[in-house]
């Protein structure tokens, strides 16, 4: 879970830096204001037995946060992306660009120069 | 005629004087680290191991002092006594008290805090048995020394009777630990899965079918498969 060993640039999307139920369940977090468990379920299409563990790593790793809904005698959690796509996106960036400056300094730097005057 | 002054003498004497000391230190220490890792370990197989290994490096700590012993052998025999009985204590109490540990290492609380009726429900079968929950979606339920704990998971999965089936489920496998000899309940807190683990299961089952009913454990049995 964009642990810098574990980014896989090979593959597709978002599961380049997620694992694909990781993914699929962010997804779903960032296209919905509030998402409960079933419709996690639901729209994922993935079962409970997979998608319960992952939500407890999401939210101990800072990517989604759940609040505890009553409602009378029942209670459900309510789970919430913790931040934008777009601000998740942009600590994503950050964080390889600094690894990669880490590592390579100037060449790097060089790199995105040239990049950005292509763009 | 002993006086056990003379005697504790005799043995900082002895123990001071043999070489065995350092050793005898290493592995007392290396048995009070064991007992830790076998009260914090989640697996099974590391719970077994560092059990034993604790209880090996105690035995070889009081073999090295009863062999550094010149003068007297009572005291060892004494010693060895107390740590017999200091460590039956503590498997005694243990089950007892262990469900604290729990309690703290799941961040568990009360479950009076998000919903009532389920530890009214439990005290009618159980007068001490306290329901507690604890954050995390994976749908899971345990008992321990007086308490069951139910994870948020479990508690938006479960419709009210298949809830209940699981809490009676769990106060069974209470009142069952209370009955069950001493010799038997550090075997289950040691060998965390023995073979008649699944029978348990059943028999709490059928309890669970008893009080609340058969439709009710196997909806919530089908449920967490
Ligand atoms: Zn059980």
């Amino acid at each position: 879970m964009v642990k810098l060993d574990r980014i896989n640039l090979s593959n597709e999307g978002l599961t380049k830096f997620f694992s694909p139920i990781e993914a699929q369940i962010m997804e779903v977090l960032w296209t919905n204001e509030e998402s409960a468990t079933p419709e996690i379920t639901a729209k994922t299409g993935i079962p409970l037995s997979s998608v319960a563990g992952t939500l407890d790593r999401l939210v101990k790793a800072g990517f989604a946060t759940r609040k505890v809904d009553k409602k009378g005698q029942r209670v459900r959690y309510l789970y919430s992306a913790a931040e934008s796509m777009d601000n998740t996106a942009n600590t994503i960036t950050k964080k390889v660009m600094d690894s990669l400056v880490d590592t390579f300094g100037k060449v790097a730097i060089e790199n995105f120069h040239t990049y950005q005057n292509k763009k | 005629m002993f006086s056990i002054t003379e005697e504790i003498e005799c043995y900082i004497a002895c123990i001071t004087d043999s070489s065995l000391l350092p050793l005898m230190g290493m592995n007392i220490f290396l048995a009070l680290l064991l007992f830790t890792v076998y009260l914090k370990a989640k697996s099974s197989v590391f719970r077994i191991f560092s059990f034993i290994a604790a209880q090996l490096s105690m035995v070889f700590a009081i073999g090295m002092v009863a062999s550094a012993m010149q003068c007297s052998q009572m005291l060892t025999i004494e010693i060895y006594t107390a740590y017999v009985l200091a460590s039956s204590a503590i498997i005694l109490l243990l089950p007892c008290v262990y469900y604290k540990a729990l309690i703290k290492r799941y961040r568990a609380r009360p479950i009076t805090e998000v919903m009532d009726w389920p530890q009214h429900f439990v005290n009618i079968l159980s007068k001490k048995a306290e329901v507690y929950y604890y954050d995390s979606a994976v749908p899971r339920a345990f008992a321990s020394g007086k308490a069951v704990f139910l994870s948020m998971g479990m508690l938006e999965l479960m419709d009210e009777s298949e809830l209940k089936a699981i809490l009676a489920h769990e106060v069974w496998h209470i009142r069952h630990n209370n009955k069950t000899p001493i010799l038997r309940q550090l075997s289950i807190m040691t060998f965390t899965r023995n073979r008649s683990e699944d029978e348990l299961e059943l028999l709490a089952d059928i309890f669970a079918g008893e009080v609340v009913s058969k439709d009710a454990v196997e909806s919530a049995r089908a449920k967490l498969n």
